[in-house]
């Protein structure tokens, strides 16, 4: 990562860690999953119906259903309508290859 | 301009059954003109499971049919050169309760005597089939004929093929009326076009009563609605197609037809996503989804399948089934009236019995008679008083 | 046990128009409840950061009307029921929603007043499934919702002044673009100002973002289109292409912009799913943006006691949403018995036209031709969620599937998850250009409930 996406001088809510894949990233309480995942980095999210390819979000609002993850052990919720809390803990759904 | 078309059969209905009924013309060169009133597939076989399940059969004509009718699927993605996909991985019938387990006894002994493989399972068996399966069921019975297939897919593919053999579907053209000359000529009225022809296959489905009015003839036919819940994809759990023995062991025992546990159907699809059906509601022509029904449905699938609690609910349909007063579909020649033949009425059998339906009027039409006897499913069944 | 709850008005959405019209419906005593899929109010155009100790860092509040709103959202005593998502109407007015994924709700109000909105839509092209390909608005939530950057360095591309907007707001917020591709030509943005002098708040804002890009010294280009994005898991490059004045691309225009983000937006088609699942009428006009809900001068819908405002009765902005916000909630108060301020009602009809006639010039201007959609490659992916390519669409209108219920029906393309938001409208206009036929002959895809997935384990409680 070279540069840090948070946009500079925002007062943001306290800081606290999610798991994504066995991985700890840094979030700010009140912002999104989504959010979360493309400041630390991370644009592939799922995979296609024929298995072969990879997606990430798209509209970011609720609409296209391309940022599907398994949430707190809930399947095919929306990253980009979830909100952040500590501890939570996010996996991939299918195999990224 | 209203002008005149000829055909030598006209089939009123492109549904599985009027699809499988044109290609089973067409490929023995017949000239067919299928009429349907909004778009192929667009009733009931575009709105029900594919299950071609045998198992749930009653012994006797019904289950000898099924049974006919299942062979044929063998061949089929080859003959109409489609995908239909075809899952021959047998079926599950799912007990849920020590009185269903009685009955389902019983059942199962008549079948295999009938000819019809069906082992019961104790649940520690049936879970080394489906893991899927809860283990606080009592057990199961496995039948490794029961299959499935994409029901859109087959009735496309059957209409596809007949095309390809010189069939003409006409879509988006309902037939208004239909009067018939001295010298036993139909004469079908659309509004694009007058249809004249000496043969008339009536597989109108849940329409084929209007159709039959038509002609001032009474078909016993209702619409019977059954609602059907789609999950999203899964990883794969299920390779069966599953239903629960409320249904089957509602027959040999009245305490069960009470209790209000439903019948339930639950298949995996190759995509991923679980069909769950479905209700069995006489509510006339709405075709609407009910809370009542996608709680229910879901209560009952959930509990025999505990894994689905995971999932989420994408999208839920209806199909009106059409149902007859005892439950077989009315197929062959009107006498009253010939050269209208009946081929509807299959409740929830129609995608099992398409490609026996298409042979058997096929065959009538040609041959003039048929490798299976027709009476039992004859219309004139109704008017005898044999049936109420 | 489904949790029944009675109330004079449900409003599904609060965005302006929702917002606008819960605060008039209770300023008059009606018991109202209003439902938000998302956990904040505002719907996208008031879309602000979380954390309230932060100034604004949306610029479009500025404008009158929409200044207003923040400060009576947070003072008047409306209830918004927030992660709340509508799944079905039934012909009884009864509404059913699931609750913070949990629990499924069941409503029974007078009167519903539909606010749902309106979502971006796009023109597929090689590569727009790689990640890092994402929607302006999405690039715009990000910013705006939780004061991130979508990427370090990004290529705009698109149609309108959306991605004006979004490109600017890119570079306020220390961005690095590379590049803005719009289809439309110069002299069209121009138009747009002129015609925008009616509404002199929307010419100040437009000159505003222009201003910013301009000054910036990011290439702009116009007449140039996304020829193809590549990347081998994720996007690496954009190839962006002139266009001529049909809207083919002019071979040999190629520019290859390495970067890991691109941001792609061609305007909005109003999400109608819940309109459409409860039985209101539709009516498809080019100058509205396509297909939107058919209602009266009170906004009712074809359905008795089912009220529609804001976008999904026509594409043209957040202004035009207050207003009907407005209209539809003395539409209703008019419906349940109550008086009705005749005078207010001229007025605000007047705006409306003007906001109409804006948007109608708006709309035409940023038409995407048929030609666009009938030049996508065969091997562009459309139905995202079922891998459907434009190619297997030819095929199946050749063999007579040319409808959008028949191409579901032989494709699968609109069973995925977002149940055909996403390739809907797309296919919409595939087939109305590769049929030749009008886009108002080709009807939508009928909707059911649940309008949008829901888990399981909701129903179970």
């Amino acid at each position: 990562m070279n540069r840090d996406l948070r946009i500079p001088g925002i007062i943001r809510g306290p800081e606290i860690h999610v798991t994504v894949n066995g991985r700890k990233i840094t979030a700010f309480q009140g912002e999104t999953l989504l959010a979360a995942l493309t400041a630390a980095g991370m644009k592939t999210l799922g995979i296609g119906q024929s298995h072969d390819d990879t997606r990430g979000a798209v509209c970011g609002m609720g609409v296209c259903y391309q940022c599907l993850m398994t949430i707190d052990g809930q399947l095919d919720q929306r990253a980009c309508m979830t909100v952040v809390h500590d501890g939570m803990t996010i996996e991939t759904q299918g195999d990224l290859p | 301009m209203v002008s005149s078309w000829h055909a030598d059969v006209v089939v009123i209905g492109a549904g599985i059954i009027g699809a499988s009924v044109a290609w089973h013309l067409a490929k023995k060169k017949v000239d067919v003109l299928v009429l349907e009133k909004s778009d192929p597939c667009s009733g009931t076989s575009g709105a029900c499971d594919g299950m071609v399940f045998l198992q749930s059969k009653k012994p006797g004509v019904h289950l000898a049919l099924a049974m006919a009718g299942r062979n044929r699927f063998d061949t089929l993605e080859q003959e109409l050169d489609a995908d239909i996909a075809l899952q021959c991985s047998g079926g599950i019938m799912a007990i849920t309760s020590e009185a269903e387990l009685t009955a389902v006894n019983w059942f199962v002994q008549e079948q295999n005597q009938a000819g019809l493989g069906v082992s019961l399972l104790d649940i520690r068996q049936a879970r080394e089939l489906a893991p899927c399966l809860s283990p606080n069921l009592p057990g199961a019975t496995f039948c490794s004929l029961d299959a499935r297939v994409n029901p859109i897919y087959l009735t496309l593919a059957f209409l596809e093929a007949a095309e390809r053999c010189g069939t003409r579907v006409l879509s988006r053209t309902p037939v208004m009326g239909i009067g018939l000359k001295t010298d036993g000529i139909f004469v079908l009225d659309t509004p694009q076009k007058t249809i004249e022809t000496r043969t008339i296959v009536n597989a109108a489905g849940v329409h084929a009563p209007k159709i039959g009015k038509m002609v001032g003839l009474d078909i016993p036919i209702t619409p019977r609605r059954g609602q059907i819940l789609v999950t999203g994809p899964m990883a794969p759990v299920l390779d069966q197609c599953l239903i629960s023995a409320a249904y089957v062991a509602a027959k040999y025992d009245p305490a069960i037809a009470e209790s209000g546990h439903m019948g339930i159907s639950m298949e995996q699809t190759e995509a991923g996503n679980f069909l769950l059906g479905s209700t069995r509601e006489f509510v006339g022509f709405d075709r609407s989804t009910t809370l009542t029904a996608v709680k229910h449905i879901l209560a009952e699938t959930t509990a025999i399948i505990p894994a689905l609690q995971d999932a989420s609910l994408m999208r839920t349909f209806a199909g009106l089934r059409p149902y007859t007063p005892d439950g077989l579909p009315i197929l062959g020649r009107v006498p009253s009236l010939p050269g209208f033949i009946m081929a509807a009425g299959h409740e929830g059998d129609g995608i099992a019995l398409s490609p026996v339906t298409g042979q058997l009027i096929a065959e009538l039409i040609t041959d003039g008679t048929t490798c299976i006897n027709l009476t039992p499913f004859c219309l004139e069944r109704f008017s005898n008083g044999a049936v109420s | 046990m489904t949790l029944g709850i009675k109330c004079d008005t449900a409003i599904v959405g609060a965005g302006c128009a929702g917002v606008v019209a819960a605060h008039i419906l209770a300023d008059h005593g009606l018991d109202i409840l209003v439902m938000d899929e998302t956990p904040h109010t505002g719907g996208q155009s008031l879309r602000s950061l979380p954390w309230p100790q932060n100034p604004s860092i949306f610029t479009g509040l500025n404008r009158p009307g929409i200044r207003r709103l923040p400060g009576r959202i947070k003072t008047a005593p409306v209830p918004i029921m927030h992660r709340t998502q509508v799944i079905g109407i039934d012909g009884h007015l009864e509404i059913l929603a699931e609750k913070n994924g949990k629990e499924i709700i069941c409503i029974t109000p007078q009167a519903v007043l539909l606010a749902t909105g309106a979502r971006e839509t796009f023109v597929p092209f090689p590569g727009w499934t790689l990640p890092g390909v994402i929607s302006t608005g999405a690039a715009q939530i990000l910013m705006k919702g939780s004061g991130i950057l979508p990427a370090d360095n990004m290529v705009a591309a698109g149609l309108g002044p959306f991605l004006t907007a979004v490109s600017a707001e890119y570079l306020s917020n220390r961005g690095r673009l590379l590049s803005i591709a719009d289809f439309g030509k110069m002299q069209g943005k121009l138009g747009m100002l002129t015609h925008g002098f009616h509404q002199f708040s929307k010419l100040l804002e437009g000159t505003r973002y222009l201003a910013k890009i301009l000054g910036s010294k990011v290439p702009f280009h116009h007449q140039t289109m996304v020829l193809e994005a590549t990347g081998t898991k994720e996007l690496e490059r954009v190839v962006l292409a002139r266009v001529d004045n049909q809207g083919k691309i002019i071979a040999g225009t190629g520019k290859i912009y390495t970067t890991g983000c691109l941001a792609i937006g061609w305007g909005f088609a109003p999400n109608l799913e819940l309109p459409l699942q409860a039985g209101c009428a539709i009516l498809h006009d080019p100058e509205l943006g396509g297909w939107v809900t058919a209602v009266n001068d009170a906004f009712e819908s074809s359905i008795p006691g089912i009220f529609c405002a804001g976008e999904i009765t026509g594409i043209a902005g957040a202004s035009k949403s207050i207003i009907e916000g407005e209209l539809a909630a003395r539409g209703i108060l008019e419906k349940l018995g109550r008086e009705v301020d005749e005078n207010r009602m001229a007025v605000l009809q007047r705006q409306r036209k003007h906001v109409l006639a804006f948007g109608a010039y708006f709309n035409r201007l940023h038409r995407v031709p048929d030609t666009v959609f009938c030049a996508i490659p065969d091997t562009v992916t459309i139905c995202r969620c079922e891998n459907i390519t434009m190619g297997d669409i030819k095929t199946a209108v050749k063999k007579g599937y040319d409808t959008p219920a028949l191409l579901k029906k032989a494709l699968r393309c609109g069973m995925g998850f977002c149940q055909g938001r996403t390739c809907g409208p797309v296919i919409n206009r595939i087939l109305a250009a590769v049929t030749n036929r009008p886009a108002g002959d080709i009807p939508m895809l009928p909707v059911r409930m649940p309008v949008k997935p829901v888990s399981v384990r909701s129903f179970l409680q």
